[in-house]
């Protein structure tokens, strides 16, 4: 059926763009800076929604971009300035946010606004969500979006690959070669915050968080080098996606948390059997040592 | 050699993804263009398969479609509208069905957005669409464009909906349009009853003691149509957090008034009133839970709230019964 096919290609584009920014977020230890953009857009949309006096999507994602932006750049502040990556990006969404409770709390009260009303969209619904152009159907309008988001991601990882690998792995080494961090910091972590926002508008908090971590943690226990860990992290989150979206079919339950699962069961194969870093080779070695000591 | 090609590798990849992508997203839209709207029921159709949000819609279009159609609500009892996530089956039902009906007025959330898309597939009728404009309730710091979309608890505005129901059948399905209008007729009659009945029931209620408190401010409309205040510790969705501020408002309100009861919600939890309770006690006044009302749902199957009238009576019954 065709919704089956929209919601998989969905799913793996978020997965793909996720992926791919996921990878370099697992190797600075940030991995949580989707889940902070998940609740720090709150006073972006509080603020667009008394700017404007309506509810308009285009406008809330505006707003969340902007605080997007504001909230990676506090945390890379935060973070240069000594601070630990978990503290800077904890205090950073929780003020965030708590701002925006604030906000509401004083100014719109009364309406239904919140993140889940608002800004966050639900992968189960892309199918009907099209694009039209010229009276043409184009397709589900999140396919578009989501598959650009991915391009300009490819674009600008490929073409500053070797640097943003240099600054993943050794920040210092990277300053002594005269490649500067802290822009190639600000770039990612802005590519990062656009993603999420626009994947959130798309397909809701849960999946963009789940697919930022989940398959980036799983490459990185299959493989020590980072272009082969782009590529499983692709694979697994467009595996996730797939698989997900059957056992949520075969389970009638919701599409998104499915997907994650799915991951989530992924993850968990590798943490056991990878033959690296897994928990059954690193045993088997522990034995081969002590056997060979005795 | 080794290393460039080490380094030459992922950009590769990437050019390749690049163009299975794009493959992929040209494929697709062809095969989308040939899409066509069917407006009307055709003549080898069985029954017409109709999908409703919430369970009270649902029991509208069943009474007004009677034997012509199959309906199926995607709320399950108990399911708060404003936070509903659909599942896998619920996709299904929806790209099955014939005919959706919803409340509108972002009663359904971000899922409204969908439900106005779904319209260029097929026909998506919010039920609220023929209400005046003037007969809404709008918040109070609200330019105008945000109504409150609990429209079923003032009866004249659910016959206003049944209209709508009822005009979208015969729309949808001419052929069958003399028995449409006479279930609507038919059940209009019982919701113009069933209005009678509930002003004759509040009139039991002493004038000073028409305060009806709880915890979800959904019963707007059912007190401006019969003449009882509403409290309310929320907003209107059930998702806005309380203050400590309503909490202590709310608490002296019914210390002052002497209220005698209060009421809990079958989609919002009762925690917050029972804060409200615990408090009026501290300052010497009890405060009973007169009951449980259903607001944004009906009740289960055999609850004796399982349809809409069924619904009203239930919620009318307690409320008298508690404040007389």
């Amino acid at each position: 059926m065709m919704f089956d096919f929209w919601i998989i290609l969905t799913g793996t584009l978020v997965a793909a763009t996720s992926g791919i920014l996921g990878c370099f977020l697992v190797l600075r230890k940030m991995s949580l800076v989707g889940d902070a953009i998940s609740h720090s857009v709150l006073p972006g949309i509080a603020i667009a929604f008394m700017v404007s006096g309506s509810r308009d999507s285009l406008l809330m994602m505006v707003g969340a971009a902007v605080l997007g932006l504001i909230t990676v750049f506090l945390i890379q502040l935060l973070q240069q300035g000594g601070l630990q990556s978990d503290a800077s990006i904890g205090i950073v969404f929780t003020a965030l946010f708590a701002i925006g409770v604030i906000l509401i709390s004083r100014n719109a009260a009364n309406i239904d606004l919140d993140l889940d009303c608002v800004l966050f969209g639900e992968i189960a619904y892309v199918q009907w969500d099209t694009l039209i152009i010229n009276g043409y159907d184009m397709g589900p309008a999140a396919v578009w979006f989501l598959g650009i988001t991915l391009l300009i991601v490819l674009a600008v990882i490929g073409l500053f690959y070797k640097q943003f690998k240099i600054c993943a792995f050794d920040p210092a080494l990277a300053a002594a070669l005269g490649i500067p961090v802290a822009l190639f910091h600000y770039l990612l972590m802005g590519l990062v915050s656009l993603s999420t926002v626009a994947s959130f508008e798309s397909v809701g908090a849960i999946l963009v968080v789940g697919m930022l971590i989940v398959p980036a943690a799983t490459a990185y226990l299959l493989t020590d080098r980072l272009s082969i860990m782009l590529l499983y992290s692709v694979l697994v989150g467009a595996l996730s996606s797939a698989g997900g979206y059957y056992f949520a079919k075969w389970l009638d339950a919701s599409i998104a948390g499915s997907m994650i699962t799915a991951a989530g069961l992924l993850f968990l194969l590798a943490f056991l059997f990878s033959p690296l870093h897994g928990l059954v080779a690193r045993f088997s070695k522990r034995r081969r040592m002590k056997s060979m000591t005795a | 050699m080794e290393r460039q090609k080490i380094k030459k590798s992922p950009l590769q990849r990437f050019k390749m993804t690049l163009g299975v992508l794009a493959l992929i997203i040209v494929a697709a839209c062809s095969k989308v263009e040939g899409n066509t709207v069917q407006a009307t029921r055709g003549e080898n159709q069985e029954i017409i398969q109709v999908v409703t949000t919430t369970g009270m819609i649902a029991d509208l279009a069943q009474e007004i479609g009677g034997t012509e159609v199959q309906v199926e609500a995607l709320m399950r009892p108990g399911v708060d509208p404003h936070l509903f996530k659909a599942s896998q089956g619920d996709i299904q039902k929806l790209d099955h069905a014939d005919m959706v009906f919803y409340g509108g007025l972002h009663l359904e959330g971000k899922m409204t957005e969908i439900l106005e898309k779904l319209e260029r597939h097929k026909p998506t009728i919010p039920v609220s669409k023929d209400i005046d404009q003037a007969l809404l309730r709008s918040g109070e710091d609200i330019n105008g464009t945000q109504f409150d979309p609990h429209i079923w608890f003032d009866v004249k505005l659910w016959i206003s909906a049944a209209g709508t129901v009822r005009d979208a059948l015969v729309a949808y399905d001419p052929a069958h349009a003399e028995l449409y209008k006479q279930n609507a007729e038919a059940y209009i009659g019982k919701l113009n009853e069933l209005d009678a009945e509930i002003k004759e029931k509040i009139n039991e209620i002493p004038e000073a003691g028409r305060v009806l408190v709880t915890a979800h401010d959904a019963f707007g409309y059912f007190g401006d149509a019969y003449g009882i205040k509403v409290m309310g510790l929320q907003g209107i969705s059930t998702a806005a957090e309380y203050g400590s501020k309503d909490v202590s408002k709310l608490r002296d309100y019914l210390v002052e008034n002497k209220i005698k009861a209060v009421f809990v919600e079958s989609s919002v939890p009762p925690k917050a009133m029972e804060a409200v309770i615990a408090g009026a006690k501290e300052k010497g006044h009890s405060v009973i839970i007169g009951g449980e009302l259903y607001s944004d749902s009906m009740g289960e199957p055999g609850s004796g709230a399982d349809t809409y009238i069924t619904m009203v009576r239930h919620n009318v019954n307690t409320i008298v019964e508690a404040l007389k």
